[in-house]
């Protein structure tokens, strides 16, 4: 009985030294990892740091002043061609409803229903 | 069983507890079994204790995660300590930190010099062979090798291999605008320490200290955002350098300032120099004339002796002061640029900048109300800003009649630029004086900070009074159709071998947009400008710097979000309209 016992303690022993030995190897490897993603992650923000720099660098406004002279034809804006959206003229009323299968058939049926022939144009019918 | 007792009795008498233990354990005579148990407790608890030990560490390793791996990329960088980007009101970088290998070499590990300088010099063609030689040479333990090298260089020499050099990453602060906004950030030195501008107030903030203690190397910091938006800025420089060219002009400054909220919205001041670059700035002609220099601001301090007319009641817009003869002061004679030689009324006095006006509505009022209020205005103390460079105002010592006459017209005291704005705006913005800012700030936190100085009804009376002056007075040229523009000229003579020099001018513009509600001003200031055929010879403000900041207020009105109208009534009807 004792024997058994003691054998299983030993088993014991052996398998937490096993599983404490495994435990420790992984966690150096994830240090490790760690590690390696930290410097992977410090030097990736180094590069966006240079690269918003350059970025600045080509945007700025004095180099896409010259740039927008040398090759564009515009001119800087004029208080005059600013205008409001309230006097935007009105969209046009539509006269075929949106979504006519046919629109030249619908307007001709519509330039045709006598009810919509203005006072300019005679009705022949009206007038015989 | 028998034999045990006997020979137990045999022993002589110890320590009760001692006696125990060593019987159990060594005694001849005691029972087998009780020996056995007594020896596997005892093992039990020394491996109970070994095992103690070993938990107890292994709670003190996941306690402090401190590892080596994490420790040897540390000792690579910190050797410059890294400072926060600064960014313009939309999130534009205006200084940032990039980083740079630097190589070093450890002349006691390097083994063959000859060899290690052949080979730097082919990847580094611009070092200087004797050079890297003599230092690898030398008995030092640690020698710089070639400050911010490229990254692609460093992979070609970590590739050759050679023994006792290395590389330290540096932050080193770079300005990607340039001169742009040289005079507002400043610069740092070699140690990435700020020593002028911003960068100097962000050291002073606490800053310093942090890398003092050794924080703050890595670029984990919040970026500051100023209230400076960089296409103002750039369209402001512009004009400044294209105005200070066509006039000949000695410098040229300009400041662009939102009205109730005191934020700087641009600042430049030309000639400056470029930041990546900081040798420049110790060149005396490139200071900042909008902070560290003061100066006489002539006709432009008529809107504050006006102001402070209206507003002490005993004067209205329809007051006339007599402008026939010139003033006689003592040995002084102040008489009018734009001589009228009649009674003037306020608005007139106000649009053709009558010295002899100003002057006598200022002595109507006392020398002592003309102190107080000035000081009111915060004309008379040092202003201070983030910037840590400010300037003192030039205020008489003894102030007499005679200098309140002067100062009435703007002569006689000397203050920084960018006081006279803060000033000019409370006259402007309902009468709140709001101390200049370069930081982001909203209208409620101005409204706190700010101190009632003049009604609100002299405030509007004032914008009228500007807008007025734009459409028939000395600031017309400034008048950009569409955007309501008022404003005020401002030539001053300035001394020369203390006298007042005749040619040395000092031409400035005052723009208020749009009057009706302001928004935004704009001050323009030209040093010694000289006269032009198409200026008919004239080097006054007028001629000069009021079209510079009409050109600038075309450019910049667009950016700043303000919309042309066109339907605005002019301001004579409006300040009828509004009784008096």
């Amino acid at each position: 009985m004792l024997r058994l016992i003691n054998l299983a303690v030993i088993g014991a022993l052996v398998l937490a030294a096993a599983w404490v030995y495994e435990i420790k190897y992984s966690s150096t490897r994830q240090a490790e990892r760690v590690a390696k993603l930290r410097a992977e992650i410090r030097r990736e923000r180094d590069t966006i740091a240079a690269l918003r720099a350059e970025w600045a660098q080509l945007d700025n406004p004095d180099r896409i002043q010259i740039l927008a002279r040398r090759h564009l034809t515009l001119k800087p804006i004029e208080p005059t061609q600013f205008d409001t959206l309230e006097r935007l003229p009105d969209k046009p009323i539509d006269i075929v409803p949106p979504g006519t299968a046919d629109p030249i058939a619908a307007l001709i049926e519509i330039m045709v229903d006598p009810e919509v022939v203005t006072n300019g144009v005679t009705d022949p019918e009206a007038s015989q | 069983m028998s034999v045990a007792q006997v020979i137990a009795s045999e022993r002589p008498v110890g320590p009760t507890r001692r006696r125990l233990v060593h019987r159990l354990l060594y005694g001849r005579n005691v029972d087998r079994s009780a020996k056995t148990r007594a020896r596997i407790a005892l093992a039990i608890a020394a491996f109970a204790t070994v095992y103690a030990v070993i938990a107890l560490r292994l709670v003190l390793f996941a306690v402090a995660p401190e590892s080596h791996a994490a420790r040897r990329t540390g000792s690579q960088d910190a050797v410059a300590t890294a400072r926060p980007d600064i960014l313009d009101r939309n999130r534009q970088v205006l200084a940032t930190d990039v980083r740079m290998p630097s190589l070093f070499g450890e002349p006691r590990k390097v083994i063959d010099v000859d060899e290690a300088t052949e080979l730097l010099t082919a990847v580094l063609p611009d070092l200087d062979s004797g050079e890297v030689r003599e230092r690898l040479g030398s008995k030092r333990g640690f020698v710089w090798l070639k400050r911010e090298i490229k990254p692609q260089q460093q992979h070609e020499i970590h590739r050759l291999g050679i023994p006792g050099v290395g590389f330290l990453s540096e932050n080193k602060r770079v300005y990607p605008n340039g001169a742009e906004v040289s005079h507002l950030i400043g610069h740092v030195n070699i140690d990435n320490q700020g020593i002028a501008g911003i960068e100097k107030w962000l050291d002073d903030r606490g800053l310093a200290d942090l890398h003092r203690a050794g924080f703050a190397s890595d670029r984990q910091q919040t970026p500051i955002e100023l209230a400076v938006d960089l296409r103002v800025q750039h369209a402001l420089r512009d004009e400044l350098i294209a105005a200070a060219e066509k006039f000949k002009a000695k410098a040229a400054a300009g400041l662009v300032v939102d009205v109730n909220t005191g934020e700087i919205i641009s600042m430049v001041s030309v000639p400056d120099y470029d930041p990546n670059n900081p040798r420049q700035a110790n060149d005396p002609t490139r200071i900042n004339r909008l902070t560290t220099g003061v100066f006489e601001l002539g006709s432009t301090f008529k809107a504050l002796t006006v102001a402070m007319a209206l507003d002490s009641g005993k004067i209205t817009l329809n007051s006339s002061f007599d402008a026939r003869v010139p003033l006689r002061y003592g040995k002084f004679n102040i008489s009018d640029y734009h001589a009228q030689r009649r009674i003037m009324t306020v608005p007139e006095i106000f649009t053709y900048s009558s010295n002899i006006g100003t002057a006598r509505m200022a002595l109507a009022l006392g020398v002592e109300h003309h102190k107080w209020f000035l000081r009111k205005v915060g004309q008379l103390d040092r202003l201070r800003t983030e910037l840590p460079e400010s300037a003192e105002p030039l205020v008489p010592k003894r102030w007499g009649e005679l200098n309140t006459v002067t100062i009435a017209f703007g002569h006689g005291l000397s203050v920084a630029p960018l006081q006279a704005v803060m000033g000019i705006n409370a006259l402007v913005n309902g009468g709140y004086l709001i101390p200049p800012t370069f930081m982001k700030r909203s209208e409620q936190e101005a409204r706190a900070l700010a101190t009632q100085v003049i009604r609100p009804e002299t405030s509007e009376k004032m914008r009228y009074l500007f807008r007025l002056n734009a459409e028939k007075g000395t600031a017309n040229k400034a008048d950009v159709k569409g955007f309501y523009v008022g404003g005020k000229t401002g030539t001053s003579e300035k001394v020369v071998g203390g006298r007042y020099s005749k040619t040395k001018l000092l031409t400035t513009f005052t723009a208020v947009m749009p009057c009706d509600k302001p928004r935004y001003q704009v001050l323009i200031m030209l040093d010694e400008p000289q006269p032009l055929k198409e200026t008919h010879g004239y080097a006054t403000s007028g001629w000069n710097a009021a079209p510079t900041a009409g050109k600038v207020i075309a450019r910049i009105a667009p950016l700043l979000g303000l919309e042309p109208r066109f339907e605005l009534p002019p301001a004579e009807r409006l300040i009828l309209a509004r009784g008096q």
